[in-house]
This record gives C-alpha cells, structure tokens and sequence, in this order.
C-alpha cells in the first residue's frame, strides 16, 4: 500500500462519496481556518501532531477506528507521513497527504466548459479548489488566452501545450486582493502582452497593456471572440470578459450567489456607488441567458453539476437582491452594513500585483493560506 | 540548572518538536532548552505542544536574524519540576 496520497486522488475519492477518514493533524487554528474538502462532506478530526509526539498512546486512542482509510493531513506534509505511520505501525489503514494543504492550495483543477466549435472557442475553467479561486482558458486554434491565472504558471503552460496551443495573451480581470496573480510573470516568460487595469489613478508598476470598454478581442481565425467591459466597483479597474455574447467571466463583479465586496479599498461608499452603476448600467443590459462565471466560489456547494462553477444571469437576478436594487442609496447603505475586516495578508498581495513589491514562493504560500474572502455579505 | 540550545534550522515538522521532546527528556528541573527553529510554522506549534506539555513550559519566543541573516524563532522552554 502506498503510504501517501496525492492531492486530485483524494479530492476524486471525496467527490465521489467514498469513505475516508480526514485527520487534520495542524494545530487547533490551522484547523479552524482553513480545512481540506471534497465535494461531499466527509468526517474530520483535528488531533495535532504534538501530541502524538507528547502522548502517542494517548493520542492514538482518540482516533476512531473506520473499516476504511484514513487521510492524514497536515501544512506540508511531514507531519502528516509522520502520524499515518504511527497509524499504520498500530493496524490502522492511513495514508499522509502528499505536501499537505500546501499542494491543495496550489492544487488546479480543469474542467472543460464548451468545446471548440466551427465558429466557437474551446473554454476551460481551471477551479483552484483549496482557494476557491476560478482562471480561465480559451482556445481557439493553437492560440490560447488566459484569464486571472494563479501564480502556477508552469500549470498553465504544460495544460496549454497539451492542448497543442500557446498562450498568446494574459488578462486579468482586476489586481486581485487575495491571491496573487500569474499573469506578469506568464507574459514576461513568453514576451506577451499582459492585460490588467487598476483604475483611474492607480498606476501598476509592471509593463500593462490597456484594454477599454467594447473593445473584442480575436482569438486563432475567429474574430470578436471576447469583448471587454467595464465593470468598475468591486476595485476600480474591475474588467468583465463577454466570450461569444454567452459567457461572462465576471471577476470579482458577480458571483454565483451574489456579488463582489466593494470595501477592500478603504473607500466603500466611493465604490459601492460605482458598483451600482455597473450592475444597473452594464450587467442590467445584458441578456439572462448569459452564463456569470466568476473568478471565485465560496463553497464547494457552488461546484455545479459536470464541475463547473456557474450561474445563469436571469437565475442570479432572481437569486442575489444586491441586484434588484433600485435605489442606490440603499444599495450604499447595504454594502457598508455588509463591510468585513479584509484578511490580513490583503494589503501585501495587493502591493505585490500591482508591482510595487516581490515576494517569494514560501512568503506567497503563507499569505495565500486559506479561503478567499471576496464576497460581499449578507446579514 | 543549566542553558542548553538546540538548533534545528532547516528542519520541517514534525523535526523540530521530535528533537526538542528528545533534547527535554535527558534535562533535569529547572533546566532551560532554547530552539532555535527556521520554519514559521514552529511559533504556533510551539505554543500548542506546550499547552499539552506535562514536563515542560513555554518561557519565551522571540524572532532574530541569525549569522545568515536568515530569520529564525527561538523557543525557550523550561523543564518542570
């Protein structure tokens, strides 16, 4: 029996509904942060690896006995090989997860969209599952675009090249606040243009071309593949990305169940008034049949059937109330009672995306932990 | 009583507590262990190993930059009477 098991196979073996047993052997705040999850829920315990370095028999004890295997989870993995072979040296099936929850943070996973078709292209929804965090592909060809991919971008490129495309431009849909982006790094690798906007008087240091409102992107021997709007409020560079009048990949703007926080800035009114222009003035316009495919989910209750993580805009109307607001004072004053305190590292990713600092793989890890907090509440 | 230290820079949990347990069980009372460790992680782990920690007790955790200049948590425990 192999005595690890990597991240995809046991998020296949919980999506699926198999029996596992997750022992999360991170201490107690760790835990309670941030959890491994699968499509469907599973049992979980928290025992830390101290103390089975402190109270072995003790701590062994405490863990059940299923008559099936349990996964041993820990940040990178080390602590975790170390407990499943205490497991297994005392007749318990356990197995360590492969690098810990750092490789579910990194972990991407592509689910297809639509197909390339004679007058469509192919797209991909890569779900960055331990983060909750949506990039996405469109091909056409063998040209590829990527939009708000995650800082893997060794993933982008083998995924694209297997594909038999290549990567010919970068889009981001705005200077995320919770993970940083690839996208300057993908087009200093491979000399391409990267697209970002930060908004209207917040400059970005790295090299930006600039895209603005209407503008249609081609894409191999198709033309008006993609067409740039501007959907400023959730930040005030925020883009949305209309791919063939039918899919919306909407950032940050609108998500399945709701829409974007517009208190990450420091300036909630400013923004939530902008905010309210955008969905009144442009995603009110636009026809409900349009597929909102945003840049995050919050739960994996979001991962809709075939994978992939949507919402019907006439659905999402009925749904989300933030978009049926008529007044904008109201919609003013909601944003403000839904105001959370921004995570932490926030203001350190921010920086690093928009250029004015750099950061490395092990202090990106760190301030990446965790879900992404990008929705707005409700109360 | 007597200071002794411990280096475990560069090592990855679960190391840095397997050796402090080591370290602490060949110590009499009132003896003082300071780890020095490179992994962020330890400052918490340190903490919640202590909380469960019948022979030992948490002193002191201090962050410094080391002759490298590389940051490192040094954990100062104390064995118990």
């Amino acid at each position: 029996m192999d005595t690890e098991i990597t991240v995809p196979d046991l998020l296949a073996k919980l999506d699926r509904g198999e029996p596992v047993f997750l022992l999360d052997v991170r201490n107690a705040d760790e835990f309670a942060a941030w959890r491994f999850e699968g499509k469907r829920p599973a049992e979980s315990m928290n025992i830390p690896y101290f103390e089975f370095i402190e109270e072995p028999e003790a701590a062994l004890a405490r863990v059940p006995h299923p008559n099936f295997e349990i996964a041993v989870i820990c940040a990178k993995g080390g602590s975790s090989e170390f407990v499943a072979e205490l497991l297994r040296e005392s007749g318990v099936p356990a197995r360590s997860l492969m690098d810990g929850m750092r490789a579910y943070g990194s972990h991407l996973e592509p689910v297809q969209v639509t197909p390339e078709t004679a007058s469509t292209s192919e797209l991909w929804q890569m779900n960055r599952r331990g983060k909750g965090c949506l990039s996405y592909i469109l091909r056409s060809g063998n040209e590829a675009i990527v939009v708000d991919p995650s800082r893997h971008t060794q993933t982008y490129l083998d995924f694209v090249a297997g594909l038999n495309a290549h990567i010919t431009r970068v889009l981001d849909t705005h200077v995320h606040a919770d993970h940083l982006s690839g996208g300057p790094e993908l087009a200093t690798t491979l000399g391409i243009p990267y697209y970002a906007a930060a908004g209207p008087g917040i400059s970005m240091e790295q090299t930006v071309a600039a895209l603005k409102n209407g503008d249609l992107l081609s894409l191999g021997d198709k033309k008006n593949v993609l067409q740039v709007l501007s959907t400023p409020g959730h930040t005030p560079g925020s883009t949305s990305y209309l791919v063939h009048n039918q899919y919306l990949l909407s950032g940050d703007t609108l998500f399945v169940n709701g829409i974007g926080r517009p208190d990450l800035g420091g300036e909630v009114e400013a923004w939530a008034r902008t905010l309210f222009n955008t969905l009144t003035q442009c995603i009110a316009h636009l026809p409900e049949h349009v597929i909102v495919m945003p840049a995050h989910y919050s739960a994996t209750s979001e991962i809709g059937p075939g994978g992939i993580v949507s919402v019907r805009l006439g659905d999402l109307k009925a749904k989300a109330p933030e978009l049926r607001m008529r007044s904008e004072q109201a919609f003013v004053d909601t944003m403000v009672a839904a105001m959370q305190k921004p995570p932490a590292a926030y203001s350190d990713i921010i920086r690093v995306n928009l250029g004015l600092a750099q950061t490395e793989d092990e202090q990106a890890t760190e301030w990446e932990l965790g879900k992404n907090k990008c929705a707005a509440a409700r109360h | 009583m007597a200071m002794h230290k411990l280096d475990v820079r560069g090592a990855k949990c679960p190391m840095p507590i397997v050796k402090a347990k080591k370290e602490l069980d060949q110590l009499g009372p009132g003896d003082v262990l300071e780890v020095t460790a490179t992994d962020p992680g330890s400052v918490k782990d340190f903490q919640g190993w202590a909380k469960i920690n019948q022979s030992a007790a948490l002193k002191e955790q201090r962050t410094e930059k080391d002759e490298t200049g590389r940051e490192v948590y040094v954990h100062v425990l104390e064995k118990r009477s």
